[in-house]
C-alpha cells in the first residue's frame, strides 16, 4: 500500500509501480475462480477457529451467559491474578510439567532404539509382523485404551494384580493411588504411541546409503559399531527436529488420555492443566477463569513452539515451516 | 559374494534384538488378549479369577447380548453415521481448499496460508469453543462434531504439497483450452491424487471414529450418543446396565466386569478389522507429512 501515499516524482517510475498493480489485479481477476474455491474453507477457518480466538476476551471479563461477551464486566487481569494465587492451579502446573517431562524423557528415545533394532532384523517376515503388532495401539481410542488397562490393572481380580500376589505382592489400585497414577499414565501413553512414533526413524533409517555400512563392514566394523557410528549419525537431525516438536507441546501432558483415567482420587497427581480447564470451566461454569487458564496455556504454547522452531532452522537448516 | 562371517558379537546382538522385540510385542498384545479371554470366558470362571491369559469355559452370549443391546447398537449406528458424513465432508472441503492454496504465485495467497498455520500454533481454547458451538445451537446436534472438525490445516498441507509436485504441463494444457479452475480440479487434478486423497480420508474417518472429547462436550442427549461415547459410559461410569439386551435374567447371569469387558472388545474389533488397509495408507501420510508438510 505504501506506493499509494509515497510521492512519485519520476514519471517513469510511477508507470513501473501502476503497470505492477494493473498486473497483479489483473492476475487475481483473471484467477478469480481458482479465489472462490477457497471460500468453503476459508469460511469454516474464521467460523471455527477465529471466532473462538475472539472469544478468548471473555478472559478478561465476568463473563456470564445471559450478558454474553458484549454485556460482561470487564475485569482486567483479575482472573489472571486469581490463576496466579491458586494453589490449586500451582499442583496442575506442576503436575502437567512432572507428566509431561516423564514423558519425554522416559518415552522419547524408546522409538529410536525401536528404529535402530529393526534396522538389524533380515527375517523380513518377522520384522513385518513386529510392525504390524506394535503399531496397532496408535489405531485406539483412549477410552478403549483405558478400558484395556483398567480391566489388566483390576485390584481385584485383574492379571497384573494376579502376578503380584502370586509373588506374595500386596495388590495396588493403580487408578487409586497417589503415588502410582503418574507411571500408569506414563506407561500407557508409551504403550500407545512408541511403535507408531518409530516410523518417522525407521524412514530415516532407510535414507542411508547402504554402502557406507558395507565399507564398515569391509573395515572390520561390527554391527554395533556401525549403529553407533553410521545409523545413530544418520538419525540426529530426525531426532533434534523431533524433539524440539516434542518440547514444543510440554503443557499439554495428555488432556484426553488423563480424562478417560482419572477420578477425584487421584487428582492431587493427575489433574493436568488441560482437565482443570475442563472441570473448572464445564463443571463449575467458571467460564472466564477457566479461558483464562486456556489462554495461559495456548500463549506458553505458541512461545514454545515458535521458538523452538527458530532455534531449529538456525541449527538444523530445517524447520517445520 | 562377500559372506560376512558371524561372529561371537553378533549372536549376542542378534539374540538381543530379537528378544527385545518379542517382548515388546508380547506387552502390546497383552492386554488385548487379556480383555478378549475375559469378553468370552464364562462368568463363573471370572467371579471365582480363574481367568488369567486364556479364555475359562468359552462363551460368547455376553458378546452378542452387549451388541444386540440397544444402547451399543444405536450408539454403532450414530458413529458410523458421523464418521461416513463427516469424513466425506472433509476429504471435499480440504482437498479444495489445499487447491489455490498451492497456487503462491497468486497475491494473497501466502497470507492465507499464514492465516490457516496460525491455528496450528494458536487456539481459543476449550471454553470459548464451546460457548460458540452453543451460540450456533448445535449443542446436541450431531454437525456439533463434523463441522469444526472439517479442516484439519496439517491434512491440507499434506494434500497441498502432493498437488505441487503435479506436472504443470497437465494443467496449462488445459488452462489454454478455456477450462475454469474448477473443471481442471475436479477433472485432472483430484483423479491424479487419489493415493493421498484415500490416506487422509483414513486419518480423518479413524479421527471421527475415535473421538469422544467433542460428543462429551456437546452431546448429552442419550439417543445421539456416539460408541466412544457409550464405551465411556461403560468403562468410567460403570454404566453396566444399559450396556446389555435387558432382561432380569441376563443382567442376574453377567458380572459387570464381562459386560465392560465385552463392550470394550465390541468397540476395538471394527478398527482391527479395517487395520491392515490403516497401516498400509497412515504410514505413507506420515511419511509425505514428515517430509513436507
Amino acid at each position: 500500500m505504501s506506493e499509494l501515499i509515497t510521492p512519485l516524482n519520476d514519471k517513469a517510475e510511477r508507470t513501473r509501480v501502476s503497470r505492477k498493480r494493473e498486473s497483479r489485479r489483473r492476475l487475481v481477476w483473471r484467477n478469480f475462480d481458482t479465489y472462490l474455491l477457497l471460500v468453503p474453507g476459508l469460511l469454516l477457518l474464521l467460523l471455527f477457529k477465529y471466532v473462538p480466538m475472539y472469544g478468548v476476551v471473555i478472559a478478561f471479563q465476568d463473563y456470564n451467559i445471559f450478558d454474553g461477551i458484549s454485556a460482561s464486566e470487564w475485569v482486567g487481569l483479575e482472573q489472571f491474578r486469581k490463576l496466579m494465587h491458586s494453589s490449586e492451579f500451582m499442583q496442575v502446573f506442576a503436575n502437567t510439567l512432572l507428566i509431561s517431562i516423564y514423558k519425554i524423557v522416559l518415552l522419547f528415545p524408546i522409538p529410536i532404539l525401536i528404529a535402530l533394532l529393526l534396522n538389524e532384523i533380515r527375517f523380513t517376515a518377522f520384522k513385518r509382523t513386529v510392525q504390524t503388532i506394535i503399531y496397532m495401539p496408535h489405531f485406539l481410542s483412549w477410552v478403549i485404551i483405558s478400558g484395556l488397562f483398567m480391566t489388566i490393572l483390576s485390584p481385584s481380580d485383574g492379571f497384573v494384580n494376579s502376578v503380584i500376589q502370586w509373588f506374595g505382592g500386596e495388590p495396588i489400585k493403580f487408578f487409586m493411588d497417589n503415588s502410582v497414577f503418574r507411571s500408569v499414565v506414563v506407561f500407557t501413553a508409551g504403550w500407545k504411541e512408541i511403535g507408531w512414533n518409530a516410523i518417522i526413524f525407521i524412514a530415516a533409517l532407510a535414507s542411508i546409503e547402504q554402502e557406507q555400512y558395507e565399507a564398515a563392514s569391509i573395515d572390520g566394523a561390527s554391527r554395533l559399531r556401525q549403529m553407533w557410528h553410521i545409523s545413530l549419525p544418520g538419525l540426529l537431525p530426525t531426532i533434534i527436529l523431533m524433539l524440539i516438536l516434542r518440547l514444543g507441546i510440554v503443557l499439554d501432558a495428555g488432556t484426553e488420555q488423563i480424562l478417560t483415567m482419572y477420578n477425584p482420587t487421584v487428582y492431587e497427581s493427575g489433574d493436568v492443566i488441560g482437565t482443570y480447564v475442563y472441570r473448572t470451566g464445564l463443571g463449575k461454569m467458571d467460564y472466564s477463569f477457566s479461558t483464562a487458564v486456556g489462554l495461559f496455556n495456548s500463549v506458553v504454547g505458541f512461545i514454545l513452539v515458535v521458538s523452538g522452531n527458530w532455534f531449529s532452522k538456525r541449527v538444523l537448516k530445517r524447520g517445520i515451516w | 559374494m562377500h559372506i560376512h562371517k558371524r561372529t561371537f558379537g553378533d549372536w549376542v546382538l542378534d539374540i538381543f534384538v530379537y528378544g527385545f522385540m518379542i517382548v515388546l510385542g508380547l506387552i502390546t498384545l497383552l492386554p488385548v488378549i487379556y480383555v478378549f479371554s475375559k469378553s468370552v470366558s464364562s462368568d463363573w470362571a471370572l467371579v471365582s479369577g480363574r481367568v488369567n491369559l486364556l479364555p475359562v469355559g468359552f462363551q460368547i452370549d455376553t458378546l452378542v447380548n452387549v451388541v444386540t443391546s440397544h444402547a451399543f447398537s444405536r450408539a454403532f449406528v450414530i458413529s458410523v453415521i458421523v464418521t461416513s458424513v463427516g469424513t466425506l465432508l472433509s476429504i471435499l472441503v480440504t482437498a479444495i481448499t489445499a487447491y489455490p492454496l498451492s497456487k503462491r504465485h497468486l497475491p494473497g495467497i501466502s497470507f492465507i496460508m499464514v492465516m490457516f498455520i496460525f491455528t496450528m500454533l494458536f487456539n481459543g481454547g476449550l471454553i470459548p469453543n464451546y460457548l460458540l458451538i452453543r451460540e450456533l445451537h448445535l449443542i446436541n446436534s450431531l454437525w456439533s462434531l463434523i463441522l469444526p472438525a472439517m479442516i484439519s490445516v496439517f491434512n491440507m498441507l499434506v494434500i497441498k504439497s502432493y498437488y505441487e509436485g503435479l506436472p504443470e504441463a497437465l494443467e496449462e494444457s488445459a488452462r489454454i483450452d478455456g477450462a475454469r479452475s474448477y473443471t481442471i480440479l475436479f477433472r485432472i487434478i483430484l483423479p491424479l491424487s487419489m493415493p493421498v486423497l484415500a490416506t487422509i480420508a483414513l486419518f480423518y474417518a479413524v479421527g471421527f471414529w475415535n473421538d469422544y472429547f467433542s460428543p462429551m462436550l456437546y452431546i448429552n442427549d442419550p439417543a445421539l450418543k456416539t460408541l466412544q461415547l457409550h464405551l465411556r459410559d461403560v468403562v468410567m461410569e460403570n454404566d453396566t446396565a444399559n450396556a446389555i439386551n435387558k432382561s432380569a435374567d441376563d443382567l442376574m447371569n453377567m458380572s459387570p466386569e464381562s459386560i465392560r469387558a465385552a463392550t470394550v472388545v465390541a468397540s476395538t474389533v471394527p478398527i482391527l478389522l479395517v487395520y491392515p488397509f490403516l497401516q498400509k495408507y497412515f504410514i505413507k501420510g506420515v511419511l509425505i507429512g514428515s517430509v513436507k508438510g
